[in-house]
């Protein structure tokens, strides 16, 4: 696009995110679906689609199969063309060794051929695993502005919040003067969003220093901030790291709730709903005589027979009679059986829950999973990918059922709170 | 790699006065249908589904809608080394220059086209019926038999019979059988087979036709040339079609054909079929899925990706981006793409074409009295309907009227407002 202001894209998108649990168990974290027909890093391609830069590299490591499929040609981003293009840079093997990334600086460095052979003026560096809405070009625009080499996207946080990320203490012309890498006591609540551009020859110059430099905020943007001119972009909106599994499903119950602040078709998010293994046209989702339905988003190729309530459901989703979905995440292709209850729950894709069954039973749910008490301690229960609850089954608070878990292998159809299968 | 055997041809091109102002400004085929695709994706998915991936549509009226949506054919896979979707339209000569004349002088002036890619069989299809069929099994029918025709019937009402091609079978089994009539259109219809207007041709006997049909006053494949081969005592077969066929020639059509995608079983279910639409044609792919208000009331209705419904949806069907304000209630109705409905208005038994807002407080289309068939009111694109407007049941109402156009209060049953 003419006008553009020509920056390559790095977006890293290796990260585990381990405290997604069984949703990141075949896939990547920016390959985790959200809002029924979105995956996380349709957010990131699209913000820079939009921003209108249109020359992207995807750092992958880890389960990249899922990754690579949905982002295929890059055509739903408009990646396509004579200098357009999204290429997939996974790990390769070095010269000595097989190198895995050992952090976002150094997975960075091990491609800096492809930065050379897209030559750019600045490099825009992203994380794929955000929900937000972006304007690069301003923040480029701001970047040459203020004649930086580094300019860091940072937004306000409560302080209470501040321990999880990389806080930058600013000058009056938002020139960073201190930063601390996650600390335990705040002294500032402008938090960094992981979103860096650099100049492209700095940033070359910045990563031959020292090899052992790995990760960007521990170690090139403290140094950076002694030795150059790094500054504070300011972002004012919407932006979750929903790297949790309570955060998932915050941001997910926003995108229905009025007033959040996420609206994913005005802010031009565009899904790539071809690449899911089976072609993407769905008729229209069916509301049978009898259903309820409200708060909620469905997916077309869903049939609703019985009631939904604050809930989103991804294409194909079956609700039979009787049976009630509530403030819940429902992936592609489950079926929830008649008379079944889901509440306060996360069903992967193709679950199935069986006639009668209760996924997230009694109303406690204090008590967190034994296994990942960190993950689930809010009483979200996770059914994984192609799991079948039988029939009948009761399953409490703070569960997981793990993949593909099947009815023969259940040894008791009741699954106390905070168990796993 | 085989070269592709059958070479498929969609009259796409018609448009029908009883659709009005739904075909003003795109032909039939074109027409949007089951809440997110076109009529046409019905013949392009039946052959995507038969394997039959060289294909030509024949189009004339106001082909844009429709250019538009058939894209490059990758949506039913008919992009590659052998399969292709091509667009042909009229076109000026070096000697004449015309329009088509009919279904047959369309093919005839595309015959330079068909020759080239020397198929092995021809079917020409209608663009704008509802059904679905694997074309295989009547071909290797037509094969096996060395015919030179053969056509497709399904049983219809005995009544509505004259306004079809009427023929009769000598069945040798259950479905197939030598054509031993054929009428188009008779005023008194001796049977009840009408055609579909699906018919596989050997090609030399097709170009033989077409040349003696040049000739003629008239250029169609029903009323001319299917006629002239049983004059002649060509090798005709018939084949016996027993599924759902529906057919949108009249808006009363449309709606009722529109009307089988609902309940629980309905007769056409369109996820199962595997229809096929162009996701690229409005950008439907990028809508994000239908959003439901707290106070919403849906009930035995389909609607798409992209809608925001607040209010109450009845036995209807909506296409991607519409919104129902809080307050509004649409029953027995189809909205097309982006209309809004906003709070009060009450819209009954109507087809409403894209892009058009209700104001608050409107009364659109009404019940149908007794013994009425028709009744439905048709409200043409880009329009704005006046807040407290009431339009009758069995009305028209134009495409794009200027606001000074609309009456002060309401139009009466059965009018039309141009």
């Amino acid at each position: 696009m003419i006008g553009s202001k020509d920056a390559l894209v790095l977006i890293l998108a290796g990260g585990v995110g381990s405290r997604l649990n069984i949703l990141v168990g075949h896939r990547a974290k920016p390959a985790v679906p959200f809002a029924g027909l979105y995956r996380i890093i349709d957010f990131s391609l699209s913000n820079v689609m939009n921003s209108g830069l249109t020359k992207v590299g995807v750092l992958t490591q880890y389960k990249p199969l899922s990754l690579m499929r949905h982002i295929g040609g890059g055509e739903a981003w408009d990646f396509t063309g004579r200098t357009r293009g999204v290429k997939i840079l996974p790990p390769r093997t070095g010269e000595k060794e097989s190198d895995w990334y050992r952090g976002t600086a150094d997975a960075i460095r091990q491609n800096i051929d492809f930065i050379e052979a897209n030559p750019s003026r600045e490099t825009l560096v992203l994380s794929g695993d955000h929900i937000y809405h972006m304007d690069f070009d301003a923040m480029i625009e701001f970047h040459r502005h203020k004649k930086a080499d580094v300019t860091i996207g940072m937004m306000v946080v409560p302080k209470s919040q501040i321990h999880q990320f990389g806080a930058g203490i600013v000058d009056d012309e938002n020139k960073v003067i201190d930063w601390e890498e996650k600390p335990s006591v705040p002294r500032t609540n402008l938090a960094s969003m992981g979103i860096y551009v650099f100049d492209t020859r700095y940033l070359l110059r910045a990563l031959a220093l020292d090899r052992n430099e790995h990760d960007f905020g521990m170690h090139i943007v403290p140094r950076a901030i002694v030795q150059d001119r790094v500054y504070a972009y300011p972002f004012y909106g919407y932006w979750r790291d929903v790297g949790t599994i309570q955060s998932y499903w915050e941001a997910n119950m926003d995108v229905i709730r009025e007033g959040s602040g996420i609206s994913p078709q005005e802010w031009g998010i565009r899904p790539n709903v071809s690449a899911d293994g089976r072609p993407m046209d769905r008729a229209p989702a069916r509301f049978l005589s009898g259903c309820q339905v409200q708060s909620s988003m469905i997916s077309a190729g869903s049939v609703i027979e019985g009631t939904v309530i604050n809930s989103i459901l991804s294409p194909g989703v079956r609700v039979e009679q009787g049976a009630v979905v509530r403030d819940s995440v429902i992936f592609e292709d489950a079926v929830i059986e008649q008379g079944a209850l889901v509440d306060l729950a996360i069903c992967d894709k193709r679950v199935r829950v069986g006639k009668n069954a209760v996924v997230g039973f009694g109303d406690n749910k204090d008590i967190p999973n034994k296994k990942h008490p960190t993950h689930l301690y809010t009483g979200i229960t996770l059914i994984g990918k192609e799991a079948a609850v039988p029939a009948g089954m009761k399953i409490g608070r703070n569960c997981t059922v793990g993949p593909q878990q099947r009815g023969s292998e259940y040894s008791d159809l009741f699954l106390r709170d905070g168990d796993s299968l | 790699m085989f070269k592709p055997s059958v070479l498929a041809m969609i009259l796409a091109g018609g448009r029908v006065d009883e659709l009005g102002v739904l075909t003003f400004y795109r032909p039939k085929s074109a027409v949007p249908f089951g809440g997110f695709a076109r009529v046409i994706d019905f013949a392009l998915s039946n052959l995507m589904w038969s394997g039959i991936e060289l294909v030509a549509i024949l189009s004339q009226y106001r082909s844009f809608s429709l250019i538009n949506h058939i894209g490059t054919g990758a949506a039913w896979d008919m992009i590659g080394r052998y399969r292709g979707v091509s667009i042909l339209p009229p076109f000026k000569g070096l000697e004449s220059s015309d329009w088509y004349k009919g279904s047959a002088d369309a093919v005839y002036q595309n015959l330079d086209f068909v020759r080239y890619h020397a198929p092995a069989q021809i079917l020409i299809l209608s663009g704008d019926h509802v059904y679905q069929m694997d074309y295989r099994e009547m071909i290797r029918y037509h094969r096996e038999k060395e015919a030179d025709l053969t056509a497709a019937f399904i049983e219809v009402d005995p009544a509505q019979a004259h306004r079809f091609g009427v023929g009769e079978i000598d069945f040798e089994n259950d479905r197939f059988g030598r054509l031993t009539r054929y009428e188009e259109k008779p005023a008194r219809p001796q049977g009840n087979l009408a055609s579909l207007t699906i018919l596989c041709f050997r090609p030399e006997v097709l170009y033989e036709m077409l040349e003696e049909n040049q000739k003629q006053q008239s250029f169609e494949f029903g009323r001319d040339i299917i006629p002239m081969m049983m004059e002649r005592k060509l090798k005709v077969y018939g084949y016996k079609y027993s599924g759902y066929w529906g057919y949108t020639r009249t808006v009363g059509e449309y709606w009722k054909t529109s009307m089988d995608l609902l309940g629980r079983d309905p007769k056409i279910d369109m996820e199962k079929w595997g229809l096929r639409t162009n996701l690229d044609h409005r950008d439907i792919r990028d809508c994000q899925p239908l959003k439901i208000g707290s106070g919403a009331v849906l009930d035995n209705s389909m609607v798409y990706n992209g809608c925001h419904v607040d209010g109450t949806v009845k036995n209807s069907i909506l296409f991607p981006g519409v919104r129902i304000e809080e307050g509004a209630e649409v029953s027995d109705s189809v909205l097309f793409f982006n209309n809004t409905v906003q709070s009060g208005t009450r819209i009954t038994r109507t087809v409403s074409d894209v892009n058009t807002i209700f104001g608050p407080g409107c009364r659109i289309g009404g019940p149908m009295s007794e013994g009425e068939r028709k009744g439905i009111t048709v409200i043409g694109w880009n329009n704005q309907v006046p807040e407290g407007m009431v339009v009758g049941r069995n009305c028209t109402v134009y495409p794009r009227l200027a606001a000074e156009k609309w009456p002060a209060e309401a139009i009466g049953d059965g009018e039309v407002l141009r």
